[in-house]
């Protein structure tokens, strides 16, 4: 937040997306941490909270209660899609997050309501009580504050009584659910929470950007949240922020580098998918707990081998030699 | 009617090309218990190595074989990145295939620009019975099914064959009868990218192809491998001509943006059916 003070101009820009990423990527890590589940189409919920709130305040709607809607709008979507994909696990839910995404971008891309291909322009600013936000360090303390309040949510969850049963989910859902936890509702109920962060942090980047379309939505975009996830420890709050920053300021500062003169036009791209991939792949092989956990362990002791459950249980339906139960916590009342 | 054929025969020319993608899904799957999300990839590659070789002034046939050469040996790497650290679930295996997916995009751009490539296969057309059919499907559904055919030999006949079998249906006894489960898996995986080698040298023609192709193939490759029950290869021809011939009807009658959603939701609706059901008899997932 004194960052969102003291950061001049052009660093401001970049904080603004840093922070709704950030806010989107929390709500991943929960999912992929704790519900266990890997959701390949975040970018959707982002883009539908977008929609939602550049529509309505299109419509004539005052732009405060349309940036509300828009993590509801979300989040009910989530609900609805959720309940038959849900049923799927694993690579069948990878793949059916996917396909939302992509079937979304179709829809989007087709009806005249939302724009097609061309999307949304002229989305008026975001304002209340008579005060116009239209700086960008304005966005700037508002995304950060988004951001506070996800973080301040999710750990609320984690600590709390579905946040123990939660946890007991991502270690092993046969002993979850004998011990009585409603399966079922609680991956329901992270999906749309986590949905409702995106579609937050949507809302904001509509009125932040002030126009839209498809093509700011593409499947990357859900590619991003899971590196950013996966890098900063799945299921670790602090490291979805975390793995956020250090993937989005590395990208960006890249991308920096790739379009001064001398370097092709495709150098931006060629580097950030460059490290997209390396680090994915090195945090989910070599390191589940994450990046930034391996790091501050090795800060802290070092020389000390640091000890980490990785978060990712072993425990998949997938996987028959591990049919045992394996429970972590103590009771689920 | 006239029309009617024409998108007939369009569609089982696409559909061979994602049953040929589907098999490869499938052969992945079935010995390694991992989706393979950078098969898709492994076609641009091939479509892209070819349009290179051919360029070069490599003749047709060479190019093409050669093509299919790299994308086994891509197809190879990626396995070698998703199973051979050992101690790597499923479930981290498939997100490194996704992150091999993305590094390939960056290597395609490098070597060969964001552009979409195509390079020309047979050209012309057969008039049989009235219906134009361009030599190229002709080609594509004839290879498909020569392909098709070796694969069901190899896989019921073949010593080699039958392990890679083995390792699918019981990786725990297949390794105390002394096959190599990651071995059979390299394998597994540098066959599906032969496969995905042979879909890209024959679609691209058709269709220019630039780096994000994957996404579409990959898709509708899934989707046929879902359809044929993600089991024995084979039925991925099946899978993939149904969704081939449905998706170009949906193109041809109704509107064309529409065809890859349709893929998606029939795809999703057999999943969740299969689950439900799935879940109904308290049966363990294999």
């Amino acid at each position: 937040m004194a960052a969102a003070t003291l950061l001049d101009e052009s660093a401001l820009s970049v904080y603004v997306l840093l922070a709704l990423t950030a806010s989107v990527t929390v709500g991943v890590t929960l999912l992929m941490g704790h519900a266990g589940q890997v959701s390949l189409g975040h970018g959707a919920f982002y883009a539908a909270g977008a929609y939602a709130a550049g529509l309505l305040a299109k419509h004539g709607f005052p732009s405060w209660i349309a940036l509300l809607v828009a993590p509801v709008a979300a989040a009910g979507i989530a609900a609805v899609v959720g309940i038959p994909l849900l049923v799927l696990r694993g690579h069948h839910l990878a793949f059916a997050t996917l396909a939302m995404h992509l079937i979304f971008l179709s829809l989007i891309s087709e009806l005249s309501i939302t724009g097609g291909d061309v999307g949304l322009q002229a989305i008026p600013p975001l304002g209340f009580a008579g005060v116009t936000l239209s700086s960008v360090r304005s966005y700037a303390f508002l995304s950060a504050g988004a951001l506070v309040l996800v973080v301040a949510l999710a750990r609320n969850l984690l600590v709390s009584r579905p946040g123990r049963a939660l946890r007991a989910l991502s270690s092993s859902e046969v002993a979850a659910a004998s011990s009585g936890v409603a399966v079922g509702h609680y991956k329901l109920a992270v999906f749309a929470l986590s949905a409702g962060f995106a579609g937050l942090a949507g809302g904001i980047y509509a009125f932040y950007m002030g126009y839209l379309s498809p093509g700011s939505f593409p499947v990357m975009l859900s590619i991003e949240y899971i590196v950013m996830a996966a890098v900063g420890g799945l299921g670790k709050v602090s490291g979805a922020v975390a793995g956020s920053a250090l993937v989005f300021l590395l990208v960006h500062g890249l991308s920096r580098i790739s379009t001064l003169s001398g370097m092709p036009g495709t150098a931006p791209i060629i580097l950030s998918y460059a490290v997209y991939a390396v680090l994915l792949v090195s945090a989910v092989l070599f390191l589940p707990g994450g990046l930034v956990a391996f790091v501050l362990a090795r800060w802290e002791r070092p020389g000390a081998r640091s000890e980490r459950a990785a978060p990712v249980s072993e425990a998949k339906p997938g996987d028959p030699a591990n049919e045992g139960v394996t429970s972590k916590h103590g009771s689920f009342s | 009617m006239n029309a009617f054929f024409s998108y007939l025969v369009h569609g089982i020319s696409v559909g061979c090309g994602f049953a040929l993608v589907a098999s490869g899904i499938i052969i992945v799957y079935r010995v390694t218990r991992v989706v393979n999300l950078a098969q898709g990839m492994f076609s641009v590659v091939a479509g892209f190595a070819a349009a290179t070789l051919l360029g070069v002034g490599l003749p047709h046939g060479f190019a093409e074989l050669a093509a299919i050469a790299t994308a086994a040996l891509v197809g190879f790497l990626t396995g070698v990145v998703a199973i051979a650290k050992p101690g790597t679930n499923p479930q981290a295996s498939l997100i490194a295939t996704l992150g091999v997916g993305v590094f390939a995009y960056a290597i395609e751009v490098l070597t060969w620009g964001d552009q979409p490539r195509s390079f020309s296969g047979l050209t012309g057309a057969y008039d049989l019975w009235g219906i134009d059919v361009p030599k190229q499907y002709l080609l594509i559904t004839l290879v498909t099914l020569v392909v098709f055919g070796a694969l069901e030999a190899f896989f019921e006949r073949t010593y080699a064959g039958k392990a890679l079998s083995a390792c699918a249906s019981n990786p725990y006894a297949a390794r105390l009868q002394g096959i190599g489960v990651v071995r059979m898996g390299l394998y597994g995986f540098a066959l599906g990218g032969a496969l995905g080698g042979v879909a890209g040298v024959l679609l691209t023609p058709v269709q220019p192809i630039s780096y994000d192709s994957d996404v579409s193939l990959f898709v509708n490759g899934f989707a046929s491998a879902i359809l044929a029950g993600l089991k024995r290869p084979v039925l991925g021809l099946l899978g993939g001509l149904v969704l081939g011939i449905a998706e170009s009807m949906v193109a041809g009658y109704a509107k064309a943006s529409y065809q890859s959603s349709l893929a998606l939701l029939l795809t999703l609706a057999i999943l969740i059916a299969q689950a439900a059901r799935r879940e109904a008899l308290h049966a363990v997932e294999e």
